[in-house]
């Protein structure tokens, strides 16, 4: 009885609701929301969590290496900064840097591949190709090459890195659409007289949004990952901004006399990846297309 | 009577690997006016790549409309520039399709694409829009329309859905309404209902509809005059009860004895042996020859005309010539 009153209760309701309530039935995407959500607070409210600078030299000799501790909960670095301090602070670039990145790389990606799927044909054959060549440069070389050319500057990272993911969303949304645009509600939509450029905005690109969701944020981890290379290499964030990438590097010498300057930040950019991925794979259980057919 | 929809000489191929089908070959009828008019054949016959020849709308990538012409009102719509062609969809031809089940987009509520139709042909703020999209619930006998608008399709039954459908179509006020096989995919209880309703909105809105079914028993009731299509052609066109009472092509003659008939007892239904022809591998003479019980010499070799049998009564069969 119980369960026919739930069923029931249940029926009047949207996509987003409906998947939000399968969402929050999986204890792992539940995790991974937890983390991600925390840590947008941790980043925002940096400040307020904090009372030390993470820009600022400490009394070095005094200061420098100071083990984990009640005051420095994490430690010191070489400049007698804070390391959580530093952590928290990093946490805004990581975040922001892979966001943007990632939504210039999801809007690149879904124009490009609903453009391919809706007109098809040769159009279709020319663009995919030419996705396929940009998917054969090894992204980590050109990132290299442009920043050395360039100098590295954010917005050139964040920009670099939007350029060069695109592609496989491109293929997602191609692929998506070339399944909807045989459906019926495109054909009924066009025997209203709707025109193309409507047919893709209202009708097949709202029904990939799921989806594109839940490969960004899968996208997410792998974004944090190489900025946290590409500073680690020196080319991401320059100092003192604080990045995790950065952070991992500077404690390399010491790893181990004064093991903390590199391993908390390591553990956060770990964290926060696992973070995303289990919160993009709860959400892609929870929107999956088979489920609401 | 007056006439709206005139198809003449309609020739539509579709691509495949060993050549082009002809879906459609020489097809040529005629709608008037506020008119009902049936269109009837087996599956495959070619009435769903009629209508949408007529809309336009044969994927390029599949097919094409080699020969023909169809006037809406006098406008060859075949000559018509694609952006002038969007404003005859939905606002002078609508179509109602089989499957309300997927012709709804599944992440909209039912009301915003309700909403959706009208402002595709009509210039309403957002406030009045969705007045009359209510409005068109209520005309389509939505129960509750106002609570209604905000359900999504995967909310609603069958019957519900193609009211919703029938509501988009109708809701720039077309002059025909192309209405193919509206209730095949639905409950025998509400197939009665949408058939009605249609009859009566085509009444309270006068325009002009097209019925596309394979079903002979809707369309007796439903429908002025009937077109039979057989293998991509017209073969009998005539008056409901004319074509009831006196078919005169033996294809017809074979549909009708295959409904069956309450009170009469009998062990088998009649049907038609064989199947519809190939469109790759026609038969030569007439369509209908191989399976004809009255086949002739004749039949096997020569293509029959359309012969006039009587008034507004027209038959593609050679034992039609004398008279």
């Amino acid at each position: 009885m119980t369960g026919v009153q739930a069923t029931a209760q249940k029926s009047p309701r949207g996509l987003w609701s409906a998947g939000w309530s399968r969402f929050r039935s999986n204890k792992l995407g539940m995790v991974g929301a937890v983390i991600v959500v925390t840590l947008y607070i941790v980043a925002i409210l940096a400040p307020l969590l904090t009372p030390y600078d993470p820009v600022t030299q400490g009394d070095i000799p005094r200061m420098r290496y100071l083990p984990p501790s009640s005051q420095h909960l994490l430690g010191t670095d070489k400049f007698g900064r804070d390391v959580l301090a530093r952590i928290f602070y990093g946490s805004r670039i990581s975040l922001s840097i892979s966001f943007l990145a990632v939504a210039i790389s999801v809007i690149l990606g879904s124009i490009v591949g609903a453009v391919a799927g809706y007109i098809g044909g040769v159009v279709d054959t020319i663009i995919m190709r030419m996705v396929d060549g940009f998917m054969a440069i090894p992204r980590l070389f050109l990132l290299l090459t442009c920043i050395a050319l360039f100098s590295g500057s954010i917005w050139l990272i964040i920009f670099l890195l939007g350029a060069t993911g695109w592609m496989a969303t491109a293929r997602l949304v191609r692929a998506q659409i070339l399944s909807l645009r045989s459906q019926d509600f495109v054909k009924a939509a066009e025997v209203l007289g709707a025109g193309g450029r409507r047919i893709v905005l209202r009708h097949l690109l709202p029904n990939t949004l799921t989806v594109i969701i839940v490969a960004a944020t899968l996208r997410i981890g792998g974004i944090i990952l190489t900025e946290a290379a590409l500073s680690f290499l020196g080319l991401g964030v320059q100092p003192p901004t604080p990045s995790w990438g950065q952070m991992v590097f500077g404690g390399r010498e010491v790893l181990l006399s004064a093991w903390w300057v590199s391993t908390f930040p390591g553990l956060a950019i770990a964290v926060t990846v696992i973070g995303y991925n289990l919160l993009g794979d709860g959400l892609r259980d929870a929107f999956d297309p088979r489920q609401f057919a | 009577m007056e006439t709206l929809l005139k198809i003449e000489n309609l020739k539509t191929v579709f691509w495949t690997e060993e050549g082009a089908a002809k879906a459609v070959d020489g097809v040529s009828f005629e709608v008037g006016k506020g008119e009902t008019v049936g269109l009837v054949g087996e599956s495959g016959c070619g009435k769903s790549v009629t209508a949408l020849s007529v809309m336009r709308l044969i994927p390029t990538s599949q097919g094409r409309i080699v020969q023909g012409s169809i006037y809406l009102e006098g406008t060859d719509l075949l000559a018509l520039p694609e952006k002038e062609m969007r404003k005859v969809r939905g606002n002078e031809i609508s179509i109602v399709f089989q499957e309300p089940l997927t012709s709804l987009n599944p992440v909209f509520t039912c009301g915003e694409q309700v909403r959706e139709a009208i402002s595709l042909h009509q210039k309403l703020g957002r406030r009045k829009s969705k007045e009359k999209a209510i409005e068109m619930l209520r005309l389509v006998r939505m129960p509750d329309p106002e609570k209604r608008y905000h359900n999504y399709p995967h909310q609603m039954s069958g019957g519900m859905r193609q009211r919703v459908m029938i509501a988009m179509a109708l809701s720039c006020e077309p002059k025909l309404l192309i209405a193919d096989e509206p209730s095949t995919a639905l409950d025998v209880s509400v197939q009665a209902q949408i058939i009605e309703l249609l009859l009566d909105l085509k009444d309270k809105l006068g325009m002009a509809v097209l019925l596309i079914t394979h079903d002979l028993a809707v369309v007796a009731q439903m429908v002025e005059r009937i077109v039979v299509m057989y293998a991509g052609v017209a073969i009998e066109e005539a008056p409901v009860q004319d074509l009831f009472t006196e078919p005169a092509h033996p294809y017809t003659e074979g549909l009708l004895g295959s409904i069956p008939k309450p009170g009469l007892p009998t062990n088998r239904l009649p049907t038609i042996p064989g199947s519809v022809p190939d469109p790759l591998r026609l038969p030569t003479g007439c369509r209908f020859s191989d399976r004809c019980p009255k086949r002739m010499e004749r039949c096997t070799v020569e293509e029959p005309p359309m012969f006039r049998v009587g008034n507004r009564h027209l038959s593609r069969c050679w034992l039609c010539e004398e008279s």
